[in-house]
């Protein structure tokens, strides 16, 4: 599917900053896309190759252009409830970001307190007493309309996907769409980043998994219990050992499921049971 | 129970669960259940796809990993995929062995003991959000019946995830989607901790989770996360 040089930078930023709003649909409701895996190539095409030539683009680059917005940026949070920058794909993006994590107020804060989606198509008439300070601020860096998604693997929530414009309107159903495949693919992007797989091995990894695996999140459950940890942790505990013994989290998630491989809590190390 | 009296308790039962905040997991489970017993079918499940497309397992009336291996593989083919793409209905299909249409489905299913395999769409306004599957392990063609009674559901389990029905904007389907389909790995990852902790297979540990829901008049899908958030022990489910 995707061939060419794998490469992809988490925080470089390559995007031309304008997305590609004028070529989205209209909005008009029953406006549905069935091709959902050839836009999730389309993502990854972008992640690792590029497009026209063009740079291999960020995870926030690629958010932007695929949802057709001005820009886009990722805040991570921590167990503690801790916000951080992941990435931005812009100047206003990242002015957005930085204006949001200083006032602690915005979409990424609401998004993962209501672990629930957010739009606010017109921002500078948003009179949310929570936005006080963040709408004003936003909008005289140049955001005309704000949108939030969670990024969340079951009871994992991970952080925020957060999309400006600079004019004011809602998103298309399709551009909603897009943006909700596209905080998916961030989740797992993230935890396999988390987990230390290299930059350029994210994108493929991404190609040959399944969105929902239950075996996998089956046995994020149980290593949380062997390893008392978090679920998000176990995940990427998960995902680290798979990576380092050239299994896929799959194949791993199924040993660990049927009793074959345990985190052993006193050596905080993986162990084989019944060997064949 | 004849089967026109098991269809009106079904449905009087999920009326009942409709009214409430219901969790949409366990309300589809149910009716998963409830196809096996109203019809001569031997498991089913519902698949409903994502806000981008993609389809994924929501419930079925069996948590064997068995079954499950069988939605899992149908996030990419399958009758489910086949289903969901053209919007019709797939009733009656025989499984055998020289069948290519589905090189990995088929197979599969074949060796867990079914021999034929229904599929009938979820359709709302145009729009297919997902298909309910239905296995057979003895051949020969569904009661017709039976397939009406099965569109009849899947209409059901439709409006079932669509809690919002006065206001669809795709903002609002999405998240409903969206959260679904994120209540079922929540519930999975509930399951792994249960299953680790009390040393229970998937199943019970399943089951489990849901009769505390059920004891304590609690969404399952709170059940489940209040104990991958450690805030409810996977012991105190026994």
């Amino acid at each position: 599917m995707v061939a060419g040089p794998k490469s992809w930078r988490w925080v470089t930023i390559v995007n031309d900053g304008r997305g590609s709003d004028s070529n989205r649909g209209d909005g008009s409701s029953g406006e549905w896309r069935k091709t959902g895996a050839e836009r999730l190539i389309q993502i990854l095409e972008l992640m690792t190759q590029g497009r026209n030539g063009r740079a291999p683009r960020t995870l926030c680059a690629t958010a932007a252009e695929i949802v057709g917005v001005s820009g886009a940026g990722i805040a991570l949070v921590s167990s503690g409830g801790t916000f951080t920058r992941l990435c931005t794909s812009n100047d206003v993006s990242a002015k957005l970001m930085e204006i949001e994590l200083t006032v602690g107020e915005g979409p990424c804060l609401d998004v993962c307190a209501t672990n629930g989606s957010l739009s606010v198509p017109n921002l500078l008439s948003y009179e949310d007493p929570h936005w006080l300070a963040f709408a004003p601020l936003a909008g005289s860096s140049g955001a005309r309309a704000v949108f939030g998604f969670p990024i969340r693997i079951g009871a994992a929530r991970l952080g925020a996907l957060s999309l400006y414009r600079d004019r004011s309107g809602s998103l298309t159903d399709v551009q909603t769409s897009d943006a909700y495949l596209m905080a998916s693919v961030a989740s797992r992007a993230i935890l396999s980043m988390q987990s230390g797989a290299p930059p350029e091995m994210i994108a493929t990894e991404l190609e040959h998994e399944a969105t929902f695996d239950f075996a996998i999140h089956q046995a994020a459950g149980m290593v949380a219990v062997q390893g008392s940890m978090s679920i998000g942790d176990a995940l990427a505990t998960l995902r680290a050992h798979a990576f380092s013994t050239s299994a896929t989290p799959s194949a791993l998630a199924r040993r660990i499921v049927a009793r074959d491989t345990f985190f052993d809590p006193v050596t905080r190390d993986w162990r084989e049971l019944d060997p064949r | 129970m004849p089967r026109e009296s098991l269809l009106v308790t079904t449905l009087v039962e999920l009326a009942d669960s409709l009214v409430d905040d219901f969790d949409v997991i366990d309300v589809l489970t149910m009716l998963s259940d409830r196809c096996v017993e109203a019809m001569d079918v031997d498991a089913a499940g519902v698949m409903l796809a994502s806000p981008g497309e993609e389809l994924q397992f929501i419930a079925s009336s069996s948590e064997s990993m068995r079954v499950l291996e069988l939605f899992q593989i149908q996030a990419n083919e399958g009758p489910c995929v086949d289903c969901f793409r053209d919007g019709n209905a797939i009733v009656n299909h025989a499984l055998a062995e020289e069948d290519d249409r589905w090189p990995r489905f088929t197979p599969r299913a074949l060796s867990q003991g079914f021999r034929s395999v229904h599929c009938l769409p979820m359709r709302l306004r145009g729009r297919t959000i997902g298909a309910l599957n239905l296995f057979n392990s003895k051949e020969g063609p569904l009661d017709p019946d039976d397939v009406v009674v099965a569109q009849g559901l899947a209409d059901v389990a439709t409006i079932a995830i669509l809690q919002h029905r006065s206001s669809l904007d795709a903002r609002v389907l999405n998240d409903q989607l969206s959260n679904a389909l994120n209540s079922r790995i929540i519930i999975e990852q509930a399951k792994g901790m249960v299953s680790q902790a009390t040393a229970c297979n998937m199943d019970e540990a399943f089951g489990r989770l849901r009769a505390f829901s059920r004891n304590h008049n609690l969404r399952l899908t709170d059940v489940a996360t209040s104990v991958v958030d450690g805030e409810l022990g996977p012991h105190a489910l026994a």
